[in-house]
């Protein structure tokens, strides 16, 4: 049912390419069914979003898409490769790249040197010639530099680069994972409530940024936020978890007014 | 070619401060063979540096992979007699590269299990590669089990120890200078993140291992055919904490700190050692040792405690100089008193007895005052000459 929904929303004139794809996917821990029979499609150049009320296996669908879990049953496909159980790194390297929703930047090094972590995944030099430092390799880190330096600039932190990443505000700690994983040329970007912790402008600035990263970056965004005015503001397409269950599917406006989405989160709000 | 011209000109400075140093201390036969130990000592720390403090991985089985370099190039030139007829410094480069290579390879058997382990549990696997390796060279009566086994030749060269230091200085500093060095900070930093950017983190820690483990090995054949004489006894457990000491001591992960840490805390109980007063040992009695400690540990909490509650630099430099000019009074004075207690006063030691009482001392005042170690992460460089600039890993 989900699929044809798709196609529908997709039928709008020109045909978009699949990049990402659950099938199904499912994970248990012992007798809890953190994610159950989760299935949507991400198209090329979406921008969307995945909410629902806590611990509805938001993130751990995140941790499935990114090989964190290997997914219990079900598939992952990602441009039409299944991607289940692969180790994170190989994940990055094929082109999904993520955030975390409890900051994992690295704290002894600069914000600069946190991005240049990231670029050194499209290194094209061996490591071994680090040691001798050829001329390549220097280019090369050159190279990266200057990268993270204009990825700092696109998140708006292009003052701090030479900072500690520990010492950075909090929200500026969020922009830069954001930057650390641009860094990686992902083709598609994951990003686990960026909102999170931000004042209202911060949070407008942190939307313009997202469109840019889809519109001049040509990267796919799935994000995971709370913040319901910053999901509906910004995603084209939404997907509603609730007990690790998919309640609805579609454009911002039909999930406003889907019965079962506002039960979700009325009903957790009146038990509490 | 700015380039080419910098990288040329520190290799002929270093290949120059090292034939200084040769020519500085080859006509006195102690000081020669303490300066190539002090070398050997630089290049364990700065090669577990390598794996402890940028890579993160604590691993306390060095003194395992210095007595593999030793053994292999023993074991050679015992079942090889006749590579005694080479020049006795080609024979030694060529052992050394050997026993880099060997004892790499003795680091990546001893890694790619092990890597999988983190923490404690990593620190518990390699104190016990140290000790397996240990026991059973005791037990293997062909290589002189515990009898030992005698190196021929004996060669002593300061040079080729100071280079092997330089280089393996080289190395970890090179290493950083790139992007390639910011995955093994990464993956101290946060396991979990640096794969995430698509860091392959057993692989860069099985690297850190390799490497560091065989610059240790190179060292290991450096100290083999420096005393000549090597048995199980001359690398005990013990030597893997003096060199992890090294390395927290000078500041995880600072090139830097390693090297400074090495050489005092090697020459910390050799000068303790030597220490006299018109020829005669240095001595004093109890009374005055009771008394020292009594002042020091003083001076310790009054320096401990102007670090947490003091802020301003005038008020902090004030307490410090009063820490250590009162605990020298009090040593005084205390001394003075309990030179009349029968059971202190009586009594007589040398420095040299309690030198490792001292080395320990000094370890935990340092501790105490600058947990994260002398140099912290910071590293000497030209930027130190320079106006206030960031003090970034990568410069």
């Amino acid at each position: 049912m989900a699929l044809v929904q798709e196609q529908e929303i997709a039928g709008d004139g020109c045909v978009s390419e699949t990049i990402l794809e659950l099938k199904e996917a499912t994970i248990k821990f012992g007798g809890l069914t953190a994610v159950n029979k989760v299935s949507f499609v991400l198209n090329r150049g979406d921008l969307f979003g995945l909410i629902g009320p806590n611990g509805a296996g938001k993130t751990t669908c995140f941790n499935l898409i990114t090989g964190v879990y290997r997914p219990t049953s079900g598939d992952i496909e990602f441009k039409g490769k299944v991607i289940n159980g692969f180790a994170p790194n190989k994940i990055a390297t094929l082109g999904i790249c993520r955030t975390f929703q409890n900051i994992r930047l690295f704290g002894a090094l600069s914000a600069r040197e946190n991005v240049m972590v990231g670029a050194n995944l499209r290194s094209k030099t061996v490591m071994p010639s680090s040691f001798w430092l050829l001329p390549p390799v220097i280019r090369e880190t050159d190279e990266m530099r200057a990268k993270a330096e204009h990825l700092l600039e696109v998140v708006g932190l292009k003052e701090d680069m030479s900072t500690r990443s520990a010492d950075l505000s909090y929200g500026e700690q969020r922009r830069l994972e954001i930057a650390r994983a641009m860094a990686t040329d992902p083709e598609l970007i994951l990003l686990d409530e960026p909102a999170a912790g931000m004042n209202p402008l911060e949070k407008e600035t942190l939307q313009k940024v997202v469109r840019r990263i889809r519109d001049e970056f040509s990267m796919t965004v799935l994000l995971i936020e709370h913040d319901m005015r910053f999901v509906m503001g910004l995603c084209e397409r939404i997907v509603v978890l609730d007990h690790g269950e998919e309640i609805a599917q579609g454009p911002p406006e039909s999930i406003r007014s889907n019965p079962k989405v506002i039960e979700a989160y009325l009903g957790e709000a009146a038990t509490h | 070619m700015k380039f080419w011209g910098t990288r040329l000109g520190s290799i002929v400075l270093a290949v120059a401060g090292c034939y200084l140093l040769q020519t500085i201390f080859q006509g006195n036969p102690g000081m020669n063979r303490l300066v190539v130990l002090a070398c050997l000592w630089v290049t364990l720390s700065v090669s577990l540096n390598l794996i402890n403090g940028i890579t993160g991985q604590f691993s306390i089985g060095h003194a395992g992979f210095w007595m593999t370099g030793a053994y292999i190039s023993g074991v050679i030139m015992k079942f090889q007699p006749q590579l005694k007829s080479m020049p006795a410094m080609q024979l030694l480069l060529l052992m050394m590269l050997i026993a880099f290579i060997g004892t790499g390879i003795m680091g990546l058997l001893v890694g790619l299990p092990s890597l999988r382990l983190k923490g404690d549990y990593l620190a518990i696997v390699t104190l016990g590669f140290g000790e397996i390796l240990r026991i059973v060279v005791n037990a293997s009566e062909p290589i002189g089990g515990s009898y030992g086994l005698f190196v021929e030749p004996k060669v002593n060269s300061i040079f080729i120890a100071a280079m092997l230091a330089v280089i393996t200085i080289a190395a970890c500093r090179n290493l950083l200078q790139t992007a390639h060095g910011l995955e093994f900070l990464s993956v101290r930093e946060d396991e979990v993140a640096s794969q995430a950017m698509g860091v392959n983190n057993t692989t860069i820690k099985v690297v850190a291992f390799v490497i560091g483990a065989a610059f240790a090995g190179a060292a290991g054949a450096v100290f083999a055919h420096l005393e000549g004489f090597i048995s199980p006894t001359s690398f005990p457990m013990a030597f893997s904490f003096i060199v992890l000491t090294m390395v927290v001591l000078g500041g995880t992960g600072s090139i830097t700190g390693s090297v400074v840490a090495a050489i005092v805390l090697f020459a910390i109980p050799e000068y303790l050692r030597g220490m006299s007063v018109n020829g005669e040992p240095l001595r004093f009695t109890l009374a005055g040792f009771v008394a020292f400690a009594i002042a020091g540990i003083g001076a310790l909490a009054l320096a401990k405690y102007t670090q947490d509650r003091v802020h301003d630099s005038k008020g902090k430099l004030i307490r410090y100089i009063g820490a250590v000019v009162g605990a020298i009074v009090v040593t005084g004075v205390f001394a003075a008193i309990f030179r009349n207690i029968p059971a202190l006063g009586g009594k007589e030691i040398g420095v040299d007895q309690i030198r490792y009482v001292i080395f320990s001392l000094v370890l935990i005042a340092v501790m105490l005052l600058r947990p994260q170690g002398v140099f912290g992460h910071h590293e000497f460089g030209w930027h130190w000459f320079k106006s206030k600039k960031s003090q970034e890993t990568v410069a």
